[in-house]
């Protein structure tokens, strides 16, 4: 019962957002010009998903994002899972690691756009370099999560290295990789749009940028709502995914 | 048998355990840091020995060298006449003083996750699993997680667990120094009846000196720095144990003698 309501609490806030969006924009709290109401904003979508060119736009952006993401996620996450066990490697790599990881990559775009052109392939790159240093903190964690006593323990019983792998840390970093996915699928979509935005010839991030510079605010917002539905839609999913094996699974405590 | 002489063939074939010279020094140059010198002693058939030592002696050490889970820098280690070069879980089974189960398993599967690692069929592990859980009384917990046992029933899951592949020789790390007295206490006196039934041979590490006689036909007492074993001591105690013997005289005296025998190598 009270799963029930904690589920049902996110539905309202998001449905009293829109309300209050419908009204301050019908009722003049905000200029209607800087932003028009939710139903005019919800309209315009349908209308931009009937469009070819902007459906085209779509499909470049989500397929930017699910080369990043599927390189990203394995290659993070492995150089995660090496650091984390190789504590020579991790004493070496780790400082230059953080240093890396809080520079704002955004600032290295023009240098991408120099190496890489304003094609598929900068935008991918780029979110790669974004999202890279946070999975690789996750599959250090992951890593880490596992205690030296367990493998140990099972090495007593025979296990090999591979056995080990497979049925000891896999299931016990499961948790903390499934997150990590999520983080990088969300810093890949960052990647990916902002790098859109900053120069391309197509994509989602170009098209809210332009709207963005002509003062066409039914459009801009449409497409922002597309892609706050979309990347809400991934991350819920992944969340429910990790929500899942939770409750067949049981963690370290 | 006394350190330094050399085992011949046969002496190795006869005991059960031979330690022999075994030394383990970690790091090199002026940072080497030796945790054992010189470690040598022998364990018959069917004996329950004790090592007993203060922290730092290298008890540790020296079972996960027996267990094949160490290297050791010299010295050689035999178990049933074999030289050990790594672990041999049909041979020994190992406890930890944490069971180390899995927390996504239960009892059981935990019990059967040796036979999964040697891809035994499931129909026959659990058939191997059920009546170790039940020797150790946990047979209605069959289905439990982990985190849903006391610390006491993990550490009986830990056993069932390690007796699972018939082991004839049983290593243990101080398994039950996280429990508090009451249980560490029926879990001796479990132990002892387990191993009474199955006549395997037992290394049982503790500091505990109480616990360390109550159980042992053979305490080796160690010392620190480096660690070694300073004396053997037969317990002139019978079989079966009770806890009565734990207040008699003579089981007082040999406590005073393992006490000082510690307290005077520390200073």
């Amino acid at each position: 019962m009270t799963g029930w309501i904690a589920r049902l609490v996110p539905l309202v806030f998001v449905l009293a957002l829109a309300a209050l969006w419908e009204m301050a924009s019908r009722f003049g709290l905000v200029d209607p010009r800087l932003l028009p109401p939710f139903s005019d904003v919800v309209r315009t979508l349908g209308v931009l998903l009937q469009d070819a060119r902007f459906r085209g736009d779509l499909g470049f952006t989500l397929s930017e994002i699910a080369v990043a993401f599927a390189v990203v996620g394995p290659l993070g996450l492995g150089v995660g899972f090496f650091l984390g066990e190789n504590i020579l490697a991790y004493r070496m790599f780790a400082p230059a690691l953080n240093l890396l990881l809080s520079i704002p990559k955004s600032i290295f775009l023009p240098v991408f756009i120099f190496a890489f052109g304003i094609g598929f392939l900068q935008k991918v790159i780029f979110a790669i370099t974004l999202a890279f240093f946070i999975v690789v903190l996750s599959g250090i964690a992951a890593a880490r999560l596992v205690p030296p006593g367990l493998a140990m323990a099972a090495r007593s019983f025979g296990a090999t290295r591979r056995q080990i792998y497979l049925q000891i840390y896999l299931p016990a970093m499961e948790p903390l990789i499934i997150e990590g996915l999520r983080m990088g699928l969300i810093f890949t979509v960052t990647g990916v749009l902002i790098a859109e935005m900053y120069g391309s010839p197509r994509g989602i991030g170009r098209d809210l940028f332009a709207w963005g510079e002509m003062l066409q605010m039914r459009e801009l917002f449409a497409g922002v709502l597309l892609v706050v539905v979309v990347t809400i839609i991934c991350n819920e999913l992944l969340r429910s995914i990790e929500e899942f094996r939770k409750s067949c699974r049981r963690g370290f405590r | 048998m006394p350190s330094g002489v050399q085992m011949t063939a046969e002496d190795i074939a006869r005991e059960t355990i031979v330690v022999d010279g075994v030394g383990k020094t970690y790091g090199g140059g002026t940072h080497a840091l030796t945790a054992l010198t010189d470690v040598s002693f022998t364990v018959r058939e069917g004996e329950f020995a004790t090592l007993v030592g203060p922290s730092g002696c290298g008890k540790s050490t020296l079972l996960q060298i027996l267990a094949g889970l160490v290297p050791a820098s010299s010295g050689l280690v035999a178990i049933d006449g074999r030289m050990v070069t790594g672990p041999s879980p049909d041979k020994i089974g190992v406890m930890f003083q944490d069971a180390w189960l899995l927390p996504w398993k239960t009892a059981a599967e935990n019990v059967e996750f040796p036979l999964v690692l040697r891809k035994v069929k499931p129909a026959e592990r659990r058939k191997r699993a059920l009546p170790l859980l039940e020797l150790v009384g946990l047979a209605s917990f069959a289905d439990r997680y982990p985190d849903e046992l006391s610390g006491g029933m993990r550490q009986r899951v830990a056993i069932a667990r390690c007796l699972v592949q018939e082991p004839r020789v049983l290593l243990m790390d101080e398994p039950f120094a996280a429990l508090d007295e009451q249980t560490r206490t029926r879990m001796g006196n479990e132990l002892l009846q387990i191993w009474e039934k199955s006549g395997g041979t037992v290394v049982f590490v503790t500091h505990g000196l109480t616990e360390a006689i109550y159980l042992a036909d053979t305490v080796f007492v160690m010392g620190t720095r480096p660690g070694r074993i300073i004396e053997r001591i037969a317990v002139p105690l019978s079989r079966p144990r009770s806890i009565d013997m734990i207040g008699s005289e003579s089981f007082g005296r040999l406590r005073n003698h393992i006490w000082h025998l510690i307290a005077e190598v520390r200073t």
